[in-house]
């Protein structure tokens, strides 16, 4: 049977490997990506900046606790003249709204929320948010370190840390990377693909 | 063959751009020079005002229509045409092949020469333009460079550079005059709707909009009501245009009757959300402003921006500069990731590892064993150090008031956080933590 051509993904799309786990993230809905430090998740967001940007996409980042480094995201691939970095300096109401501002305004495929250990967002704010969302085509990630139970995301991504790597024999010379693995904890939007909860996906982050 | 024609004002313009309209009026190729000289392309005009000296007296009549009274010089090149208008009153016409004759005789200072130049010049003894010409091209090139052999060339009158296009910025005006005078504010709303018409029409020719319209009342016995308007957004709709105008006319009504109108409209280029098909659609001009505004009252101006990198190998270098949402076309096909294919044996996918910055720099208390560290403890982290590469040194700035030096070390802690180390020759700071 022929595939229809709206549903082939575009040229250099993987459809296996992070391109496909990228490619869960629903349009006007609420997603998180969790994790605690050194598990990648920040590395998996770059990624899809990266992705969304040289696509020619506009991508928004609401810095709660100001970390972004341009370098890492630069050396990700992300064009930076297409972010808007929004700095809050560590305020939690003020990262709120500013995602919620920008949920609001068309135009930007992503929004990223990066919270770390601000997070997670409360439940009242996750409603919000959600309703921010409906109708839009943005879709919105929270990066925190935990959880929440009883949260509104449509799709949560947690990340675990594996192992890092190191180059050199004994003495180590140099940190080659982290190997990571991002799994599906919770989809609200294929409960029954093989894309649904439970798949995971191992990843080699490398400096 | 090029014939260029330079058009002198020996008068002050009523407008500035009147000069360079009236060379419009007669050439599609015009540049302006400045201070009261433009230079227009007389190529091939023949057919539509007649020889050279037709076409110098059009440009007179042109000119004095609008009370500007001028010198036409006509020749081969730029500087035979100054040549000629300046020295002759009316018209002077340069015969074709004859500009380096005709510029023998005039002094250097045609040439606008800078101060460095004009020196060396005169103690060679060099004063016209024909002595300049006829010194030897090799010696010239050795003793000023491209820069003298440039200058023999337009001594010579040869001017290889094209004439540099000049437009004027379009006005978008419009007025009417009501002899009988306006005493109500109804007629005046109407006539004033009228304008807005004729305004919004011009500025959608020109696929532009407005965003801010002023207008002036002439009154009778000499008095002047004005106004302005500044739209939320830029708009070229003439409905719209026409209910601010009545709003803002009700709201300050002109004190007496009105004579004339005039309405002025600020045009600006409106960017489409979407410019084509194979563009991504990018945030409305109109409600980008608006959550900008909102998020800069909401962390201040020097919190939003796109980040840029700068040109420094200082840690964390850099700036956050003004955002400005552009389009980017969309290659077909995409581009491949830049990073390496996934190992589908093994089901791992790879890609870039990311720092996340702790600003600033937390100040954290280093264990050190055999010059290694070996615990760390601060503020955000604390833990026994298990692995550790390092130290990397890196200095700049050295030559400035603010040099920087510091020694960083990647290490991973006990409980498996990967994170960054930095010691600038005095304390130790935990710069970042990899995630």
């Amino acid at each position: 049977m022929a595939i229809p051509i709206e549903s082939l993904p575009p040229p250099g799309w993987d459809r296996e490997g992070i391109d496909g786990l990228l490619g869960l993230f629903p349009p006007g809905r609420l997603s998180e990506i969790v994790g605690p430090r050194s598990s990648g998740g920040s590395s998996l967001l770059l990624a899809f900046i990266a992705r969304i940007t040289t696509s020619g996409g506009q991508v928004a980042f609401v810095d709660g606790m100001d970390a972004l480094d341009p370098a890492s995201a630069a050396a990700a691939g992300a064009d930076l003249s297409a972010l808007l970095w929004v700095k809050c300096a560590g305020r939690l109401r003020a990262a709120l709204s500013a995602a919620d501002l920008l949920a609001r305004c068309p135009g930007f495929p992503l929004v990223v929320l990066d919270l770390d250990e601000l997070g997670p967002v409360p439940v009242s704010a996750q409603i919000r948010l959600q309703r921010a969302l409906e109708g839009s085509d943005t879709i919105l990630i929270v990066r925190s370190a935990r959880h929440r139970e009883g949260s509104g995301a449509s799709l949560v991504v947690a990340t675990r840390r594996l192992a890092p790597r190191w180059m050199g024999l004994r003495p180590l010379t140099r940190l080659a990377g982290l190997r990571s693995e991002a799994s599906i904890a919770r989809s609200r939007l294929h409960p029954l693909s093989p894309q649904g909860e439970g798949r995971t996906w191992t990843i080699d982050w490398t400096l | 063959m090029t014939r260029i024609a330079c058009l002198l004002a020996t008068n002050e313009p009523a407008r500035p751009t009147a000069l360079l309209q009236v060379a419009l009026a007669h050439s599609p190729r015009v540049e302006d020079a400045g201070a009261g000289r433009v230079y227009l392309d007389a190529s091939g005009l023949e057919r539509l005002f007649g020889d050279e000296p037709r076409l110098a007296a059009r440009l007179h009549e042109a000119a004095a229509a609008v009370a500007l009274e001028t010198r036409v010089g006509i020749a081969g090149s730029r500087i035979a045409a100054l040549a000629a208008a300046r020295r002759g009153a009316g018209t002077t016409i340069v015969e074709p092949g004859g500009d380096a004759g005709y510029l023998a005789p005039a002094p250097l200072s045609l040439l606008e020469l800078s101060e460095d130049v004009a020196a060396r010049l005169s103690r060679w003894g060099l004063r016209t333009l024909g002595e300049l010409a006829a010194l030897p091209t090799a010696g010239l090139f050795e003793r000023l460079g491209g820069e003298g052999v440039r200058l023999q060339r337009l001594a010579r009158g040869e001017d290889p550079r094209p004439l540099a296009s000049s437009r004027p910025v379009p006005l978008f005006e419009e007025s009417v005059d009501c002899a009988w005078g306006m005493e109500t504010l109804e007629p005046v709303v109407e006539r004033m709707r009228e304008l807005a018409v004729r305004v919004c029409a011009g500025l959608s020719a020109r696929g532009l909009a407005a965003d801010a319209f002023e207008w002036v009342c002439r009154l009778d016995g000499g008095g002047v009501h004005d106004g302005a308007l500044a739209p939320a957004v830029p708009m070229t709709d003439p409905v719209a245009v026409a209910g601010l105008l009545r709003l803002a006319l009700e709201a300050r009504p002109p004190r007496g009757i009105v004579q004339s109108l005039t309405l002025r409209a600020r045009p600006v280029r409106v960017i489409p959300a979407q410019e084509s098909l194979t563009d991504r659609s990018r945030p409305s001009p109109r409600l980008l402003a608006a959550t900008l505004n909102r998020l800069v009252a909401l962390v201040g101006a020097d919190g939003i921006g796109a980040p840029a990198l700068l040109d420094s190998h200082r840690p964390d270098a850099v700036a956050l500069g003004a955002y400005h949402p552009h389009p980017h076309p969309l290659p077909l096909p995409l581009p491949l990731p830049k990073q390496p294919s996934p190992l589908r044996g093994e089901g791992i996918v790879s890609s870039t590892l990311a720092l996340r910055r702790l600003r600033p720099p937390a100040p954290a208390a280093v264990t050190l064993a055999s010059g290694r560290p070996v615990a760390l403890r601060s503020s955000r982290l604390t833990g026994r150090i298990v692995a550790g590469v390092g130290p990397w040194r890196s200095s700049g700035e050295w030559w400035s008031q603010h040099p920087w030096l510091r020694d960083e070390w990647d290490v991973e802690l006990a409980d498996g956080t990967l994170c960054r180390l930095a010691h600038d020759g005095s304390a130790w700071h935990l710069a970042g933590i990899y995630d």
